[in-house]
């Protein structure tokens, strides 16, 4: 007989989840005792996403648009909650799909690495999920840990070591700092429960609220970090450039979803009331993420730390929607939709390129990959366009549904610094284009990809451009996926 | 029959696409044949065009990103019905004369009628939205004729165009992001909307419609290019192979004044009548600056390029004239500089394929191993000066005497432009044509073959028919020149000083006509 106190579970809402952790732990067991193929292990994994994947459509279908408060209400799975989950788990099969080479030259640690993305893919949806501070923190940790580890997972080369270091360490200040603001939100308001805060916000009024703000202030700051906002992205240049190719892709995909779901909840679940003092702050890193991202994007030399300034740009066209209040949580969801596939797209391609385990990647590596491969150089160009927001693809789409609600939410000025970045930024895009079609190759010799990453750049590459041309399911999609 | 025009050489591109690359002796006729499918379209358009009717006509509207507003609506008037032809009469022309793109000739076929797709949609569409897209989307294919098929300098060019561009349609998107917005705040229902014949509705303050009239502005500013935003052109034109260089200049560079006549005037009316004296006084510098520099230009193709900045520059002042002889005067003179240019752009890229060489001073006395095709230059350098009789005249006349009464000033010093045109004109085709034969290269010069012949001619006609008969296309684009007048005095109390009688000679004859 269950304990009174023990509250019931709907375990069924939490299915995705259970068959990552379970699937995990499944493949350590395996791994330890018959010691199958790195390709059984690979494949068993995409089976064990694909899974949690059908029953994150299943409990989209079936279950109540509010969701139902699980753990006595630390998680909910709302529609947002519901829909970071797809997003999450779709890129992950997406980015798990290209990864085959990856996988095999970590050979007998290949199991360790396949766990580890299944735990940060459940670890960050959790945090997606968490109505309580306390609960977002496990999962950011359980997600973030999990991703400090793969970071380094190739193990070879100081660039390697570099980044997982630097990640673990300014990673783990980043935490604190989340951490310690969850305290002073304690402090201020009595509880650490987001709808609880909300409840002590309808009956009390705060005559002085410096600790709450502060409380707010350093949370807000922990998530930055984790998105990697300026100017909490210093760390990002050099974990997107040491840690092994086939993952970086995935790493920034997750932690962008889960960290921004987050800021999200926080932000606009639980501190609403609140958005005066905190709008201004977001918009200014928005602004000032924009305008850097782009800018250090343009003067970078290697493609992983382009890409990784223009994941800071990307972060700040993001914040822009977030800034502008409870509506304009959907084009948060849509941009994040669109820009994690393009994401793990153009990484994976540049694990092709470059070599699934390798640290670094100049640009004029690049030189004349139309000759080398004209299908990754399409793939690569589609994706780069997309993050250029280009029309007739998803990421115009989710730039102007960012400016559409950040106008409505009276931040013009936002908006237009978001419109001239995002001129700037062309111009880097443009920059490797140029380098893939209109400069003489660096060898002769073809560069050739395995089926399964072919299928998800194929795949990849035409969501991008059929979303950006008929974009309407899609936007109905998160049109129900606001915080309320 | 719109929505057929703008997607026919969209499917034309799929085709070529679809062809093996090594069947390579196919894709060019293939795709010439396939740029007579929307020409003939077009056709159809234009004559059944009703020339009585001011408003947008075969208006077309399908609900495309319905939680936006956005919807793919397309209609044709006075204002674009030229456009549309003149783009669909100088894609096969170009197509024709691409014998010399020697790589990569299927994805430069392809880009081709990529492109006419744009074009003809940024023409068409009647939703901001759908504008903006068509208008942006044109940069990808263009971009790639001018960088990859483009002479020595070609990835420079290509990039500067395309920054330069890609900047003044940001700002274009942000105006265009508040008009939406702008209706939503202004309907009941709270929706949002791009559609321009809704947003035509709005109460725009006129402080908020002096800061859309310069976003908007200067996106088409950049694209016409109003002097001083015109340095990427002669890059983008001397770089750009041919074909790249006739469409650019016979049609994209028509989009900046179309945007300025079909948007900032009738979305903006008092901020149109207030910064009137701006944007007048930048397009004479534009028309005296372009010409200046065009005289002393040593490469002939870099001379038709700044030509074009001071022809622009009579289209931009009529416009900003406000009168209907000006507008009627814009409206024509887009077409027309498109043919002549066009025809220029051809006939330099066919001095090139024979000589490789751009430098006037390379040339001489061309004229004796080459007749017909000095005939050709010197018929189309006439048109381009306004001789009367051709089509540049009935232009440009209609420009100066629209603008006499509203800027009289401002006229005068436009005036000289004609003038400045018939020095570097003539002059060049003295140095090239006339004379003695220079060099052994040039007394071996091939005359203009039969198929370049076929190509120019169709030109010659229509300068030729536009200079006699400009009714035409006047009397087309009569009623919808006179809508936007009426919208702008009603919405402010600037009235249009009549247009004069001389102008009237060409007016009344259209209506006799018809």
């Amino acid at each position: 007989m269950i304990p009174e106190a023990f509250p019931e579970i709907a375990w069924s809402a939490l299915a995705p989840e259970l068959v990552l952790v379970f699937g995990a732990v499944a493949l350590l067991l395996l791994d330890v005792q018959r010691k199958p193929g790195v390709k059984v292990l690979w494949v068993m994994s995409l089976v064990i996403l694909a899974v949690a994947l059908a029953l994150g459509v299943w409990q989209w279908i079936a279950a109540t648009p509010e969701g139902e408060p699980i753990f006595g209400g630390m998680l909910l799975f709302d529609r947002s909650a519901a829909l970071a989950r797809l997003v999450v788990l779709g890129v992950t099969i997406q980015a798990m799909a290209a990864a085959r080479s990856l996988f095999a030259h970590l050979g007998n640690r290949a199991a360790e690495g396949l766990a580890l993305v299944l735990l940060a893919a459940a670890g960050f949806i959790l945090m997606a999920a968490s109505q309580n501070l306390v609960m977002m923190f496990l999962g950011l940790e359980m997600g973030s840990i999990s991703l400090y580890i793969l970071a380094g997972i190739a193990g070879d080369g100081v660039r390697s070591d570099e980044a997982a270091l630097k990640y673990l360490l300014l990673g783990a200040v980043a935490s604190a700092v989340f951490i310690y603001g969850a305290a002073l939100v304690f402090a201020g308001t009595g509880s650490l429960d987001l709808l609880g805060i909300g409840e002590f916000f309808a009956r009390n009024l705060l005559l002085s609220p410096a600790v709450l703000l502060v409380g707010i202030g350093l949370l807000t700051a922990g998530l930055s970090f984790k998105v990697a906002a300026a100017p909490f992205h210093v760390w990002a240049p050099d974990v997107y450039q040491g840690a092994p190719a086939g993952i970086v892709g995935y790493m920034a995909a997750v932690a962008k979803v889960g960290g921004f779901a987050a800021l999200a909840r926080v932000l606009l679940s639980g501190f609403e009331n609140f958005r005066p003092d905190w709008a201004p702050i977001v918009a200014g890193i928005a602004a000032l993420s924009m305008v850097v991202g782009a800018l250090m994007a343009i003067i970078s030399s290697d493609i992983r730390r382009l890409l990784a300034y223009s994941g800071v740009a990307h972060a700040g066209f993001i914040l822009t929607g977030l800034a502008s209040g409870v509506e304009g949580s959907s084009s948060v969801w849509f941009y994040l939709a669109v820009y994690t596939v393009q994401l793990v797209a153009a990484f994976s391609v540049i694990s092709v390129v470059g070599g699934a385990a390798s640290s670094g990647s100049d640009l004029s590596d690049y030189r004349g990959l139309y000759r080398r491969s004209p299908f990754l150089a399409l793939v690569l160009s589609v994706a780069l366009l997309g993050m250029a927001g280009l029309p007739l693809t998803t990421g115009f789409v989710a730039k102007l549904g960012v400016f559409l609600w950040a106008w409505r939410g009276d931040l013009e000025w936002l908006v237009v610094v978001a419109v001239v970045a995002s001129a700037m930024a062309i111009y880097l895009y443009l920059r490797v284009i140029v380098i893939m079609y209109m400069q003489s190759p660096v060898g002769d010799d073809p560069v050739l990809c395995d089926r399964p990453t072919s299928w998800a750049l194929g795949a990849a590459t035409a969501v991008t451009v059929v979303l950006g041309v008929f974009p309407q399911p899609l936007l109905r999609l998160v049109e129900t996926a606001i915080y309320l | 029959m719109l929505t057929l025009l703008v997607l026919t050489p969209l499917l034309g591109a799929v085709v070529v696409a679809l062809i093996p690359a090594r069947r390579r002796e196919l894709h060019l006729p293939l795709g010439m044949a396939l740029s007579v499918a929307p020409l003939g379209l077009a056709g159809a358009v234009f004559f059944s065009f009703d020339a009585g009717e001011a408003s947008f006509q075969m208006v077309e509207k399908v609900v495309w990103w319905e939680p936006w507003g956005v919807s793919w609506q397309l209609g044709v008037d006075g204002i674009s019905l030229g456009m549309v032809a003149l783009t669909a009469i100088l894609f096969p022309l170009s197509l024709a004369v691409s014998d010399s793109i020697s790589h990569r000739r299927k994805a430069f076929v392809v880009a081709m009628l990529f492109l006419e797709t744009g074009l003809i949609g940024t023409f068409l569409a009647l939703d901001l939205l759908l504008f903006f897209v068509f208008f942006e989307v044109i940069l990808v294919p263009m971009y790639l004729i001018i960088g990859v098929w483009g002479g020595e300098r070609r990835v420079y060019a290509a990039v500067k165009f395309f920054i330069y561009t890609a900047f003044g349609s940001a700002l274009l998107l942000a105006a265009i992001i508040a008009l939406a917005v702008m209706h939503a705040s202004q309907t009941p229902d709270g929706l949002l909307s791009f559609d321009y014949l809704a947003l035509l509705a709005l109460d725009i303050s006129p402080t908020a419609q002096m800061w859309l009239f310069g976003a908007f502005a200067l996106a088409f500013a950049i694209k016409v290019p109003l002097f001083p935003f015109h340095t990427w052109l002669p890059d983008a034109h001397v770089e750009a192979p041919t074909a790249g260089s006739v469409l650019l200049a016979g049609v994209l560079l028509k989009l900046g004044t179309y945007g300025l006549l079909r948007f900032n005037l009738t979305l903006f009316p008092e901020a149109t009548v207030s910064l009137v004296p701006v944007l007048a006084v930048l397009a004479v510098v534009g028309i005296i600056y372009g010409a200046v520099v065009a005289i002393v230009q040593p490469d002939l193709k870099k001379l038709v390029a700044y030509s074009s900045v001071s022809h622009l520059g009579f289209v931009v002042l009529g416009i900003f004239a406000l009168t209907s002889a000006g507008l009627q005067g814009a409206v024509i003179q887009n077409v027309n500089h498109g043919l002549t240019t066009g025809a220029l752009f051809l006939l330099v890229g066919m001095l090139y394929d024979r000589r490789h060489t751009k430098q006037i001073s390379d040339f001489g006395g061309l004229a004796t191993p080459a007749p017909l095709m000095a005939g050709f230059f010197l018929f189309m350098a006439f048109a381009s000066i306004g001789l009367p009789g051709l089509n540049g005249f009935v232009g440009e006349f209609l420009v100066l005497v629209g603008s006499f009464p509203s800027l009289p000033a401002l006229t005068v010093v436009a005036a000289f432009g004609v003038v400045l045109a018939a020095i570097y004109m003539l002059w060049a085709y003295q140095r090239v044509f006339t004379g003695p034969v220079s060099g052994a290269e040039n007394r071996k010069l091939a005359d203009l073959s039969p198929k370049e012949t076929a190509v120019l001619a169709p030109l010659a006609a229509l300068v030729l028919l536009l200079g006699l008969y400009p009714g035409i296309l006047l009397e087309r684009t009569a009623p919808s020149v006179e809508a936007i007048l009426d919208r702008i005095e009603q919405h402010t109390d600037y009235q249009a000083p009549s247009p004069g009688r001389l102008a009237d000679v060409f007016l009344s004859d259209s209506e006799e006509d018809s």
